[in-house]
């Protein structure tokens, strides 16, 4: 076992690291706990549970979910985040498929022309692939798409290092 | 949050304590042009005090003037309601505390502007042109609008006025607190201004220009030369970031390096979130107590630090990139395996396929089987 040896949490009790822990535990408890309360799977000893896919699922939606928090509303990819995960959520809890060609449609509209006359200077398909994997960043402009990556790197590091402690903890 | 400072008695804003040094500033200044006063009013060729009266008398007496504009007619009605005589209308709906600094200054500049109008093109200045040279009348409302153009040609006539520079540069700094916004936006145009002024006078000692010499100068290519620097410096940022970056030169493949760096980190999210889901929580432990395990299990956690990397390797080579997709397909078969078996030591058995791919397996191996040992 590892020894519990009593730090504190960390330095800055209030920066993206701690605050991201605890609304990650505090989500995964919840999906465990509802875990455990189906019908299905019932205890942890021998029963056979029925695979879930969809519980790895949750939980990285859930680990997405508390990363955007933690960070807040200050950074363009944490709200674009925010709202991709809610904008899922709503439109599997709706299942209207009007409404769901027509949020489709509205979204492919926006695009400007001045971010492809950027792209072409530093690399067209590099920016393209980057806008594809940072959130949001379909609808930035080169310079603030760095500056975005530039901090989305540091918070997928976090949650990376904050992922695997808890992992650690839980395997034992 | 409000500051209180404690050597002041009532607390104080920080607007109040802005116009408080601000009025400080101003009653430094008006010594400072009484001083100078002999530069000043040889421009107008008066003497001192017949010079502040017609100051002074200017907003009242800019009803009979004729090339005033009506704006300052309503102005002055507005002014005699207040409780300080000297409001000065000054185009921009600011009222100050004691405007005689103000307005001499206000005329000092508009008097550069109109001395320059004669040295430099036309171009700059075409709001000059309507007022005559020697008029206090016109000084208002010319203010305004030179202050921001007039902010950098001053520094131009260096040669003109020995005595001007140091208070212009006073009246500047703290001119620059009070208008910053109008300064921002009346700077940008007197840029391209200054520019061709600097192009076309060259001996001018003071310029205000970020433009090299030879290098183009109309506004569109400094807005993308600063642009480009701007792109450039979050480039180095991100060089910094990303563990491998500093050696390779070259945009397009540090971009590559970046991006690598991105899928590998969420590749690990997603990874490491379908560990979590089929692990099961035996030990009911508290929060707080996990917190302080995991800042503690952070710092010696070495171990897993070393088996996740070995099984994920950074990419760096074209060809482990089609071993990942390979790894991945592996896990969609061993998810529902996964989903069975919830005891944790069962993981190393798809770790341990899963690293056959690497040449560095068995070393990981050990380093797994090691944890377990740690039970």
């Amino acid at each position: 076992m590892n020894p519990k040896t009593y730090h504190h949490i960390s330095s800055n009790p209030s920066s993206v690291k701690s605050r991201f822990t605890r609304g990650f535990l505090r989500a995964f408890k919840k999906i465990k706990r509802q875990q455990r309360l189906l019908p299905t799977s019932s205890s942890s000893s021998s029963s056979n549970p029925s695979p879930r896919p969809y519980l790895y699922g949750r939980v990285k939606i859930a680990a997405d979910k508390s990363l955007a928090l933690a960070v807040g509303s200050r950074r363009a990819w944490s709200r674009a985040l925010l709202w991709k995960i809610h904008y899922k959520a709503w439109r599997q809890r709706s299942r209207f498929n009007n409404k769901k060609k027509l949020l489709k449609e509205n979204k492919k509209n926006k695009k400007n022309k001045k971010k492809k006359n950027d792209d072409e200077e530093v690399g067209f398909r590099h920016a393209k692939e980057l806008r594809k994997l940072v959130p949001g960043g379909e609808a930035m402009d080169l310079c603030s798409l760095l500056d975005e990556t530039a901090h989305y790197i540091k918070c997928l590091i976090t949650q990376v290092q904050v992922m695997k402690s808890v992992d650690q903890i839980y395997s034992f | 949050m409000e500051p209180r400072s404690s050597t002041i008695g009532p607390s104080l804003d920080p607007n109040a304590l802005d116009s408080f040094q601000f009025n400080e500033e101003i009653q430094q200044l008006m010594t400072i042009p009484q001083e100078n006063a002999s530069s000043f009013t040889a421009l107008l060729e008066l003497p001192a005090p017949q010079a502040m009266e017609l100051l002074h008398h200017s907003p009242e007496s800019n009803d009979s003037a004729a090339p005033a504009p009506a704006h300052s007619n309503s102005h002055t009605v507005t002014v005699d309601a207040h409780h300080t005589p000297y409001h000065f209308p000054v185009g921009a709906n600011l009222t100050f505390p004691s405007n005689i600094a103000l307005i001499e200054r206000a005329a000092r500049f508009s008097v550069f502007a109109e001395n320059i109008n004669n040295t430099t093109t036309d171009k700059n200045n075409h709001n000059n042109n309507n007022h005559s040279p020697a008029t206090t009348e016109s000084l208002p409302s010319n203010s305004s609008g030179n202050l921001g153009k007039v902010k950098n040609e001053p520094a131009e006539s260096d040669s003109n006025k020995p005595n001007s520079p140091p208070p212009a540069e006073n009246k500047r700094s703290v001119k620059r607190k009070e208008r910053e916004k109008k300064v921002k936006v009346t700077t940008k145009k007197s840029k391209s201004g200054a520019n061709e002024s600097s192009e076309d006078a060259e001996k001018l000692p003071y310029v205000h220009v970020r433009a090299r010499r030879g290098q183009a100068t109309d506004s569109h290519s400094l807005a993308e030369r600063a642009r480009r620097e701007k792109i450039n410096a979050r480039m180095k940022l991100l060089q910094e970031l990303v563990p491998g970056c500093n050696k390779i030169s070259g945009t397009a493949l540090v971009l590559d390096e970046i991006i690598n760096h991105v899928q590998s980190l969420q590749r690990q999210v997603e990874f490491l979130s379908m560990r979590l889901a089929a692990v099961n929580p035996r030990i009911d432990v508290n929060l707080d107590s996990t917190l302080a395990v995991e800042s503690g299990s952070l710092m010696d956690s070495n171990l897993s630090n070393m088996v996740m990397p070995l099984m994920w390797p950074e990419v760096q080579v074209n060809a482990s990139r089609q071993q990942y997709q390979q790894q991945w397909h592996l896990d969609a078969h061993h998810q529902p395996v996964w989903g069975r078996e919830e005891e944790s030591h069962n993981f190393v058995t798809p770790e341990n396929s899963l690293l056959s791919y690497d040449s560095s397996a068995n070393s990981a191996t050990l380093h797994s089987n090691q944890l377990k040992m740690e039970l």
